[in-house]
């Protein structure tokens, strides 16, 4: 079993980057053995690769959910609880009910979105990551595993596609 | 121009638009991109410096010290009296809530309705949604009579067993303007996070670790983007209908109420629009303030930009005169005697003349000047137009609040409302939303970059018969 | 204040005011201060509208001197109404309404200064206490001990003098009995020296407020709203009796 090499590719340009991703799975690496980062948003369409699942939808209903159930509570719970008579109106009133349950949804539905990206990306997370800054520049960069004997291979393949650079990927502080 | 290889780039039709004067077709390195931004960062003038320290004595004399004052002798030494028990403290908090909905328009509406021109300047108004919520708050504290017990509007669980009203406008006030803060601070962190992450890239020092920590170790992975977009979509989305029931259940504080001019149906939608009204207008200043002060943003904001705002403060100005006038034509035709005598109050009172100028301001200038495109893309023009028509707004919300509350159903007690400290803590607010704001442009990257090159990144030209026109990709 | 007991008999507060009979004299107003331990607001800012007076005496009248008829005088006061306005718009529960004397409370421990129950109350009967009015000696030796002196940024309004209620209630229960017709009065009626303020239970068909309101005169302030107010007028004038 040879040893298992990292390596980060940077390109300048989309076309390059998909077709060597579409070399890479021919020289055999596995779709999760690779990793595209990027300076703008790329979509698994136009990158060609597996759509991501995330989980922010999910946990953003449920968090309209429990939004929901706490303006139940404050519009009808608390005032069954404790009653107080006030102007002529009844303990629980449809129209302010209303108000209380949309605000209450909206803003579990809001903060749980926000949470669940956090969730789902694992953030904040400060340890050592492999990066090189020329990313945020706009570049993207192909972060692939393989073999050591296949390492100059796709190296050549890779340059002769158009990368930029091709570096050995180390864990570094951001 | 290039003369040769390329001629879809060219623009060489007879009377159309040089394509490179939209920043869409005029892309540049993202690297040089973000060195602009961080460049515009960092670059303080002395200039910078003087006005800052200049606004930071007036926040320091007229909110902070003005407003210890006022807390400590109590509210006599306002001007609220009866029976205009709200005054310019509301308006205020009525105003800087209407400030605020410009930041979501722009970031939210314009992105759901995919209109590219939002691209430049989005963080930019977002941080006045932020900001603007920041002096509504300080507003609705200062006008309460025990501002330090403002903690029981929370609902919290408690040995006397009580609770807050939600029978109460003011009780959904309070939770609609808290949701409303907490969404958009992060909806305006959302997008910012891959700034962020480019600032960190590109600063060393004190920066470095600020925005390494800031930045959450984003990356730029796969992943991270798709649930930051899928995030951030669903923001888009909800926080459009959060913007609208906000400045509504603001709207209900007022209409709720028994007074007359106040009990109005319409006040719900009209005072929405109003809010768009003086937000875009304020969104119109900030952006040719940024523009005009700031080092590289000749950029990224152009006579474009102004160009769209300038049409959408005038579409704005017409559905705001519509909405007006249904709710003045409405009470003037069928209303009870006391509504009546309010009316003519409005017009001919004391203060007729700021009926009279917000209308001006509001209606007449609008329509006098931003049909024209030359106006419009003029940045001392559109900045003297937004001032006015805030101006105007701020009118509106004083005619509703202490000029209609002096004409209620008891004649005896009837009696005009003069400001007295509020004026003081209005500049105070002003100048720390100024301050702040000022603050914000030398720590957080003005421009949304990475949105400014998908943007680019979608625009192209092509040519259809004998025009060369552009197109928009869909690549999200 | 009183605990809402299941015990305490429930009792309906109520008032006539015949504005034949009042000339004006003000000393309701007087009386209500002496025993509410309401502040004096010094002559600037009464003339700027933020007197606190419980209870205001409006005047009117009808022609321009020197033909002059017909000036009624109409004390106003809060009305205590069965819909209150000023109940479900405060955002702390402080304005709420007594189950067991059926009038309206504002509770000033409660009392955040928001000021919507001012603007919401049609009869513009409740004040704000918009500074910490001073009491130089011996002023201070006025005050009443039943009752609480407020402190600035909280509202207050006519109480129907709910210490005197409370104590006589108290003293009735524990002698098990009802309270009987005359024996609880506020202090604005029993100041008055022609009787036009007559204060009683409205739940009584037997008392002279009940037998009063039923008079041809008797009419609510602004009555078309629907704040149902416990707080009967009788008309005065030359054309009482008929809709003057």
């Amino acid at each position: 079993m040879s040893e298992i090499k990292t390596f980060l590719a940077l390109f300048d340009e989309i076309d390059p980057a998909v077709a060597a991703i579409d070399r890479l799975r021919e020289q055999g690496v596995k779709d999760d053995q690779m990793n595209v980062i990027s300076g703008i948003p790329l979509t698994d369409h136009i990158l060609g690769r597996p759509r991501i699942w995330s989980n922010v939808p999910r946990l953003a209903l449920g968090g309209a959910v429990a939004g929901m159930l706490f303006g139940i509570f404050l519009a009808a719970g608390i005032t069954n609880l404790y009653p107080l008579k006030i102007g002529g109106q009844g303990l629980v009133n449809g129209a302010p009910t209303v108000v209380l349950l949309f605000e209450m949804t909206m803003l579990g539905l809001l903060a749980s979105t926000f949470i669940g990206v956090f969730l789902d990306s694992t953030f904040p997370s400060y340890r050592p990551k492999e990066y090189i800054a020329d990313i945020s520049d706009g570049k993207i960069a192909i972060l692939y595993s393989i073999q050591e004997e296949k390492v100059s291979e796709v190296e050549n393949m890779l340059n002769s596609l158009g990368a930029q650079s091709i570096t050995p990927s180390e864990r570094q502080p951001l | 121009m290039v003369a040769t290889a390329e001629p879809l780039k060219q623009a060489h039709t007879v009377g159309a638009e040089d394509p490179h004067e939209h920043l869409m077709l005029d892309p540049k390195p993202r690297g040089e991109m973000n060195g602009m931004v961080m460049d515009a960062m960092h670059t303080t003038s002395w200039k910078f410096w003087v006005v800052a320290v200049f606004l930071g004595l007036i926040v320091l004399t007229c909110l902070l010290i003005s407003w210890g004052y006022l807390i400590a002798e109590g509210l006599g030494v306002a001007g609220v009296n009866r029976p205009s028990f709200w005054g310019i403290f509301l308006v205020n908090t009525v105003y800087w809530i209407g400030i605020s909905h410009a930041g979501t328009f722009v970031s939210a509406l314009l992105r759901v309705m995919k209109a590219e021109f939002r691209r430049p300047f989005t963080r930019a108004a977002e941080l006045m949604t932020t900001f603007g919520l920041i002096q509504a708050g300080f507003s609705i504290f200062m006008h309460m009579g025990r501002v330090w017990l403002a903690y029981w509007l929370f609902p919290y669980p408690n040995v006397r067993t009580l609770w807050p009203n939600f029978h109460s406008p003011l009780g959904w006030d309070f939770l609609a303007i808290n949701t409303y803060l907490m969404a958009s601070t992060m909806y305006l962190f959302l997008p910012l996070i891959p700034d962020l992450a480019m600032a960190r890239d590109r600063s060393t020092g004190w920066r470095k670790v600020f925005y390494r920590i800031l930045s959450l170790g984003f990356r730029g992975t796969e992943g991270e983007w798709t649930h930051l977009r899928t995030g951030m979509t669903i923001f888009a989305w909800a926080i459009i209908p959060v913007m609208f029931s906000v400045h509504t259940i603001v709207a209900w504080d007022f209409a709720a109420a028994t007074r007359p001019g106040w009990s109005s149906t319409i006040f719900g939608p009209y005072f929405v629009i109003g809010a768009l009204q003086s937000g875009i207008a304020a969104v119109g200043m900030v952006v040719v303030l940024i523009r005009a002060t700031m080092k590289n943003m000749k950029y990224f904001i152009r006579p474009e930009h102004l160009d769209a705002l300038g049409k959408l403060m005038l579409i704005v100005s017409m559905i705001w005169a519509y909405f007006f006038f249904n709710d003045y034509l409405v009470q003037w035709y069928g209303g009870d005697k006391f509504t009546q005598m309010l009316l003519e109050f409005h017009e001919k009172g004391p203060m007729g003349w700021m009926w009279f100028g917000m209308l001006i301001c509001n209606v007449a200038i609008p329509f006098l000047t931003l049909w024209n495109k030359k106006i419009r893309r003029n940045p001392s023009m559109l900045f003297t137009i937004g001032l006015l028509i805030n101006v105007g707004m701020w009118f509106e919300r004083y005619i509703i609040i202490p000029v209609s509350l002096t004409i209620n159903r008891m004649p005896f007690t009837w009696k005009l409302y003069f400001p007295r400290i509020e004026i003081l803590l209005s500049i105070g607010t002003l100048a720390f939303f100024v301050l702040i704001y000022m603050i914000a442009s030398r720590l957080i990257p003005l421009v949304p970059v990475w949105e400014v090159q998908e943007g680019q990144l979608a625009h192209g030209l092509r040519k259809v018969g004998k025009a060369e026109v552009k197109t928009v990709s869909e690549i999200e | 204040m009183g605990t809402q007991s299941a015990t305490t008999s429930v009792y309906k507060w109520g008032m006539v005011i015949d504005q034949d009979l009042c000339i004006g004299c003000q000393a309701c107003v007087t009386a209500c201060v002496m025993e509410n331990n309401i502040s004096f607001v010094g002559e600037a800012d009464a003339g700027y509208g933020r007197t606190m007076h419980w209870i205001r005496i409006e005047r009117f009248w009808e022609g321009a001197y020197p033909d002059v008829k017909n000036t009624p005088f109409q004390p106003v006061l809060c009305q205590h109404c069965e819909h209150a306005p000023c109940e479900p718009v405060c955002p702390v529960f402080a304005a709420v309404h007594s189950l067991s004397q059926k009038t309206n409370l504002q509770v000033y421990n409660r009392c955040v200064g928001t000021r919507y129950c001012a603007n919401n109350c049609p009869y513009q009967v409740r004040v704000f206490n918009w500074s910490d009015f001073s009491r130089p000696e011996p002023l201070s030796n006025m005050l009443h001990p039943d009752v609480t002196v407020r402190r600035r940024g909280v509202m207050e309004k006519c109480t129907f003098c709910l210490q005197r209620l409370l104590q006589a209630e108290d003293k009735a229960s524990s002698d098990g009995r009802q309270l009987a017709d005359g024996e609880v009065i506020t202090a604005c009626a029993q100041a008055c020296p022609t009787n036009a303020i007559v204060f009683g239970r409205i739940d009584d068909p037997t008392s002279q407020v009940s037998h009063l309101a039923a008079d041809g005169r008797a009419v609510h302030l602004l009555e078309d709203l629907g704040t149902l107010p416990s707080i009967t007028y009788l008309k005065g004038g030359p054309s009482y009796g008929r809709n003057g």
